[in-house]
C-alpha cells in the first residue's frame, strides 16, 4: 500500500486543521489514498476535546505578548505546547484497513517513533497509562488523535530541538508531574529536523508497511474530487 | 442479560430492545478492548435526534477520540450518567453497566439489517483471520 508523504515545513495550526479535514473527507470518499503530513507549527499550546483551561499556567494575555496561540480542538488528550523544533506527523489513513484497531494505531505510531529515537542511540519506551513516547520518565513525544469513521486525523508530536521551556507554562496532557525532554537536550547537540525526518520516515514505511511516496508540498490539497 | 436479545452492527455497538421500541445501545466487547482504556464520553442530550449509521456520539480512549454510530434511527431518552461520569465502566461491563444511551426506535424494521449474537461471532471470526492474514 502507497502512503503519499508531504512535508509541509512551518505551517499555522489551524491552517493545517482545514488541510487535514479536506484530506480527511477525500480519504474517506476513495479519491486520495492514504497520507502523511510532515510539519512543524508556530508556537501553539492546543486543548483536545476533554481538556482543562486550568492547565495553562499563565494567562491569554501574557501568551499574546509571547506570540503564542491558543487552539480548542477535536483530538484526544488535554493540553500540549508545540513550536519551532518539534516533527509533527498527521497520518491520514483508513483504519478499515487495519483491523478498525484504535489501540494498536496508538502503538505502531509509538513504535515508529521508538525505533527513530534509538536510531540515534536514544533510548525511549511507552508508559502503560499514558499514550506517547517517554525518556527516563520524561515525555518526548505526545500523541493525540481523532478518529472520524475510521479515518485518522491529528497525529503525533516528536520534539527534536522544541524549545523546552515553552512546557513550563502547561501542564502537559494535564498532569503537573510530567516533564518534556528532546533529542537535542539528550544528545546534548543541536539535532536537525531533517535528520530525524529521513530516519522516522523509514521506520514509519517499515512499520506500518507502506510504500512511502514523497511529493511536492505545494501539491497537497490540489486534487479536486 | 440475555446476549441471545442483542443486535449488533458491523462497526460494533450493540443495541437491546426494552420494551416495545426503546432499546438500550452500548460499545460491545470487542470495541471497547480495541479502543483501550476510555477516559471521556461525549454523548447526545435527551431528545437528540440520531440516524442509523449515523453519529451518535465520541469515546475517547488513549488520546484518541472516536466516533460512536447508532444502530438504529429515533430520539435519544436518556443517555447513562454513571458513564458518562465513570468512563472506565464502559471497559468493565460493556453490555451491562456500561450502557451509552436509550433510545426510541423510529422504525423496528431497521433492526433486521444487524446482527444477532452467533451471526456477529461469524463476523468477528472472518474479522480476526483477515487481520491475521496480513
Amino acid at each position: 500500500m502507497i502512503c503519499t508523504v508531504y512535508q509541509l515545513g512551518r505551517i499555522g495550526y489551524r491552517e493545517a486543521y482545514y488541510l487535514q479535514r479536506q484530506l480527511l473527507k477525500q480519504r474517506a470518499s476513495g479519491c486520495i489514498g492514504n497520507t502523511l503530513l510532515i510539519l512543524e507549527h508556530p508556537p501553539t499550546i492546543t486543548i483536545g476535546k476533554s481538556g482543562k483551561l486550568q492547565n495553562i499556567l499563565v494567562s491569554q494575555e501574557q501568551l499574546q505578548n509571547s506570540g503564542i496561540s491558543i487552539v480548542s480542538t477535536d483530538r484526544g488528550g488535554d493540553v500540549t505546547y508545540h513550536g519551532p523544533g518539534q516533527l509533527i506527523g498527521y497520518p491520514i489513513i483508513d483504519l478499515r484497513d487495519r483491523g478498525k484497531n484504535v489501540r494498536q494505531y496508538v502503538h505502531d505510531i509509538e513504535e515508529v517513533i521508538i525505533r527513530t529515537l534509538n536510531d540515534f542511540g536514544i533510548n525511549s519506551c511507552r508508559d502503560r497509562n499514558h499514550a506517547g513516547v517517554w525518556v527516563k520518565g520524561e515525555e518526548i513525544a505526545a500523541i493525540g488523535l481523532r478518529i472520524k469513521r475510521w479515518g485518522t486525523m491529528h497525529g503525533f508530536a516528536l520534539n527534536v530541538n522544541t524549545d523546552l521551556e515553552k512546557f513550563s507554562l502547561i501542564n502537559p496532557c494535564g498532569c503537573s508531574d510530567i516533564k518534556a525532554t528532546s533529542c537535542s537536550r539528550l544528545l546534548s547537540r543541536e539535532v536537525l529536523m531533517e535528520e530525524v525526518t529521513t530516519v522516522l520516515l523509514a521506520h514509519f514505511s517499515e512499520v506500518f508497511n507502506f510504500q512511502m511516496e514523497i511529493r511536492a508540498s505545494n501539491l497537497v490539497g490540489s486534487l479536486s474530487c | 442479560m440475555d446476549i441471545t436479545k442483542y443486535k449488533f452492527t458491523r462497526e460494533h455497538e450493540w443495541i437491546c430492545l426494552e420494551s416495545n421500541n426503546v432499546g438500550k445501545v452500548g460499545l460491545t466487547y470487542y470495541a471497547q478492548s480495541h479502543l483501550g482504556d476510555i477516559v471521556f464520553l461525549d454523548l447526545p442530550e435527551p431528545g437528540g435526534k440520531v440516524e442509523q449509521f449515523g453519529k451518535l456520539g465520541e469515546v475517547e480512549s488513549v488520546k484518541a477520540v472516536s466516533d460512536v454510530l447508532s444502530p438504529a434511527s429515533g430520539v435519544i431518552m436518556e443517555s447513562n450518567q454513571a458513564a458518562i461520569d465513570e468512563p472506565g465502566l464502559v471497559n468493565k461491563d460493556p453490555y451491562g453497566d456500561g450502557w451509552l444511551v436509550k433510545l426510541k426506535l423510529d422504525n423496528l424494521a431497521e433492526l433486521d439489517a444487524l446482527m444477532n449474537k452467533s451471526d456477529y461471532d461469524e463476523f468477528m471470526r472472518q474479522c480476526e483471520e483477515s487481520s491475521e492474514q496480513e
